[in-house]
């Protein structure tokens, strides 16, 4: 069961590529327009606080000594402790840390959760290297970084690459360095070992929880509403899963193998236990009541109330983003929609959902996995389920507000939010040295 | 205040890992990094008596396991000690944390001593150089000490104050047991007794008894016994029998449990029951256990029901509330028949429990009502023994080894996940 979870994790990637991050930067750029901020405002709250690189050696099973490199960037510790993933992939490199721990720092703002942002990364395929030598690996980056980490300093979680087990690790390491039980100091553990309830589904649930209130700013009925959801892994198939029960009509799904569509709603229940036998969704067409479409990318163009996109980046552009019928739009992934697709959306009035809110439910379920470690007491997935839903609710009514206020997108708003959390506490807090 | 357990009884516990280590199937290995202490000590303590003169104790401190938290653990006053007792209750507290899911290791310690022969004052000094020894070793976060045999609130002040004036913080989550001027919980009733009557509730409701008029025989009438006769009695259970030192009373149509409070609570014992309230004193106090009655808790001292008795029992579950009531081989003819015993390690650990939800509450600095910690101690006794059953019903296995599995599994996982650091 656990090992399912851990497998799970390992294949999911919820953060941006760079181009996503460029796209990024420009919303960021436009919403310091926005708030008419200084050249100097925008520097301190845009650049990383304090960048690490370190060289690991690591004694590999035939004896031999491998030299690898890590990195740990934490963008900004104004709200709180740095918060963000460590990612174990070969193209992993000091620019893409940097911009995806800028990224979680308005990720984090923006849920109004007591957390900066941070991300690390070691540059390794860890599918080449035996267990042992991922274990030694693991402790070894910690150690080299134990005094960055903390529980109020620094709180890694798993990212592309790493999973449970590392995060178990990384704080056995840090515990016996200090001599104490300090789970606090990463997030992302089994729940054996102080993890929380609540965690394979955070993001999905999330995500359900924007979509209602948009839904009902929009005045559409959940019940009788359709749904496409692009992809089908963590983020896609519980999206769809939730969706479904909550009574929408979840009309196509779709992964690498291709998109399938039924009007009539397909039974998503099924889709999972044909899962249960097939990594994909290919041939799912001969045991449940679905088509296969041709051209998987119209998918996005169907005639339904909402779409989620949580596959890759750069999904809609200003290619297609003019045949987009859907009213309400999602962003399960990171960066589905181009900077250029974004305007004709815009012009279109199709109300889009930015994905650092959106998809801010993994880290909302992180930071509360931090404060049960905190207490050394732990809540129940109902009391978690309560506390996701109030702190999504919460920052989707925010950036709506913002949006409204200032006559800007969703997406703009959400940072124009983020930055206002950051840059008035940065004020309050002044200049240490 | 802990029922004192002996030698004998923790190698029963012993025998039970070793059979959930069977059962299953670890490897030697994974066996052999779980069963050790950790570490231990071996101190002595040097402490001045009144008359001037100084004695040097010899005391105790084993931390088993901080696999799943830091270790929790009872200190213990008394003169019969030794390390391998320490050892064996520090390893089974490690085993009771884990089958209660809360997240902790286990540790023990002890100064060989009669706190009975000592003055306040000694006492105070012993206990100050007893934490003062510990005081890199013991802390919220590593090791948590709790008050047991021959140890009590009063102890654990001293314990807080010490390890708080070292460190010039205020660390009442260092020590359990506290006083509720001190850091301790509001309780409306003992947590040991809220256990034991929970269990014994879903231990009904599994058998299909119908708790109300349930027919309930309580051995002995301290803290728990007394506390459990009121909760079941609450319940709608109709108490038939009670026991103390002073022999065993009995009433078929039922005793009035408020009535024997009162008397036990002025007399301090049951002595004279039977001129007060409407019971027959027994002529042989060791036929309480034979009594037709659904439900028998014995909580009072070990060895109680044994392979001479066993088959006179007629009740159809047995709450171990004192440790090791049931002898292993009368444990093994009622499981045969059909007898649900519900163990020690599982019944009575509503105390631990206890004490963990002190040690939340001082890390939060936030405290709660003591309806709050009820309903808390019934949510994490009540799932444990859920889990624990569910176990026991798959496999066709008692109760017992199932909460020693359930436990096991636990902490080899925990184990597992954490790797070796160095």
């Amino acid at each position: 069961m656990v090992e399912k979870e851990i497998d799970a994790v390992t294949t999911q990637s919820i953060d941006p590529p760079i181009s996503a991050f460029e796209n990024a930067l420009k919303q960021f750029d436009a919403a310091a327009k926005v708030l008419n901020l200084t050249k100097n405002q925008i520097a301190v709250i845009k650049e990383p606080r304090r960048v690490m690189e370190v060289q690991l050696p690591v004694r590999m099973d035939d004896g031999r000594v491998e030299v690898f490199r890590g990195y740990r960037v934490q963008h900004n510790t104004t709200r709180g402790p740095a918060k963000g993933g460590v990612r174990f992939h070969q193209d992993v490199n000091l620019d893409e840390v940097k911009a995806l721990a800028f990224w979680m720092t308005y990720k984090c703002a923006v849920v109004n959760i007591p957390f900066g942002g941070g991300k690390g990364g070691v540059i390794i395929d860890p599918a080449k290297i035996s267990k042992g030598e991922l274990e030694r690996l693991a402790r070894r980056y910690f150690a080299e970084m134990v005094d960055m980490f903390g529980p109020d300093r620094d709180v890694p979680a798993p990212d592309v690459g790493t999973n449970p087990q590392i995060m178990s690790w990384f704080m056995d390491t840090y515990s016996m360095h200090y001599r104490e039980y300090l789970p606090a100091v990463v997030t992302g553990k089994p729940l054996e070992l102080g993890g929380s309830e609540g965690r394979t589904e955070a993001t999905a649930q999330g995500i359900v929880h924007c979509i209602k209130e948009a839904a009902s700013h929009l005045k559409i009925d959940l019940k009788k509403s359709t749904v496409a959801v692009q992809g089908f892994g963590n983020v896609g198939s519980y999206s769809a899963k939730i969706l479904h029960r909550e009574g929408c009509k979840v009309v196509a799904i779709s992964d690498v193998s291709g998109a399938y569509y039924d009007e009539g709603g397909i039974d998503i229940p099924a889709v999972f236990s044909y899962l249960k036998d097939h990594r994909l969704l290919e041939g799912i067409e001969k045991t449940i009541k679905v088509q296969k479409m041709k051209n998987a990318m119209e998918l996005l163009e169907l005639p339904v109330d909402i779409l989620v996109p949580a596959a890759l980046e750069s999904q809609i552009t200003s290619k297609n983003a003019g045949r987009i019928k859907a009213k309400l739009i999602a962003e399960g992934a990171n960066g589905p929609v181009t900077f250029n697709a974004d305007k004709v959306l815009d012009e279109k009035k199709i109300f889009v959902i930015p994905d650092i809110l959106c998809n801010a439910g993994g880290v909302t379920v992180s930071y509360l996995e931090w404060v049960q470690n905190r207490m050394g007491y732990y809540w129940s997935n109902e009391r978690i389920q309560e506390d996701l839903a109030r702190l999504m609710k919460d920052a989707f009514k925010s950036v709506l507000e913002t949006s409204e206020q200032y006559k800007i997108s969703m997406r703009v708003a959400a940072f124009v939010v983020s930055i206002q959390r950051v840059t008035r506490v940065a004020e309050m807090r002044g200049l240490y040295a | 205040m802990e029922i004192s357990r002996t030698l004998s009884s923790l190698s029963n516990v012993m025998a039970e890992f070793d059979a959930a280590a069977k059962y299953l199937a670890l490897e030697p290995d994974q066996i052999a990094f779980i069963k050790q202490p950790r570490c231990s000590l071996k101190l002595n303590l040097p402490v001045q008596l009144d008359n001037g003169r100084i004695r040097v104790f010899r005391a105790y401190h084993t931390i088993h396991s901080i696999m799943r938290g830091p270790s929790i653990g009872g200190v213990q006053f008394r003169p019969d000690i030794d390390l391998e007792t320490v050892e064996a209750l520090a390893f089974w507290s490690t085993h009771r944390c884990a089958l209660l899911g809360i997240p902790f290791g286990g540790s023990y310690g002890a100064v060989e001593c009669d706190p009975s022969q000592y003055s306040v004052g000694e006492l105070e000094r012993i206990s100050r150089r007893y934490i003062a020894e510990l005081v890199d070793l013991v802390k919220p976060n590593n090791d948590v000490l709790t008050s047991d045999i021959g140890t009590n609130q009063q102890v654990m002040c001293w314990f807080m104050d010490t390890y708080s004036a070292h460190f010039g913080n205020f660390t009442p989550a260092v020590v359990s047991g506290k006083p509720k001027d001190l850091g301790g919980v509001a309780t409306l009733v003992n947590p040991a007794a809220i256990g034991v009557d929970l269990c014994i509730i879903q231990a009904c409701r599994h058998l299909g008894v119908d708790i109300k008029n349930a027919k309930v025989a309580i051995q002995g009438f301290g803290k728990v016994g007394m506390n459990v006769a009121r909760l079941l009695s609450k319940a709608g259970a109709k108490i038939t029998a009670v026991a103390d030192i002073s022999g065993a009373y009995f009433n078929e149509r039922g005793i009035n449990v408020d009535e024997v409070t009162w008397h036990q609570q002025s007399y301090g014992i049951l002595d004279g029951l039977e001129g007060e309230v409407e019971v027959e004193k027994l002529a042989d106090p060791s036929k309480l256990f034979e009594l037709p009655v659904d439900i028998i808790v014995p909580a009072a001292i070990e060895l109680q029901i044994t392979k001479e008795n066993v088959k006179n029992v007629k009740a159809r579950i047995i709450a171990e509330a004192a440790h090791d009531p049931v002898s292993p081989i009368a444990d093994k003819i009622l499981h045969e028949r059909g007898t649900l015993v519900i163990p020690d390690i599982l019944c009575n650990s509503g105390g631990v429990t206890g004490y963990y939800l002190e040690w939340v509450q001082n890390r939060m600095g936030y405290y709660w009502s003591a309806e709050r910690m009820h309903e808390e101690v019934s949510r994490i006794v009540g799932l444990a023994f859920d889990e624990a059953m569910s176990i026991a019903k798959k496999g066709l296995i008692p109760l017992r080894l199932a909460a020693a599995v359930l436990a096991c599994k636990r902490i080899v996982r925990a184990a597992e996940l954490r790797g070796v650091y160095a």
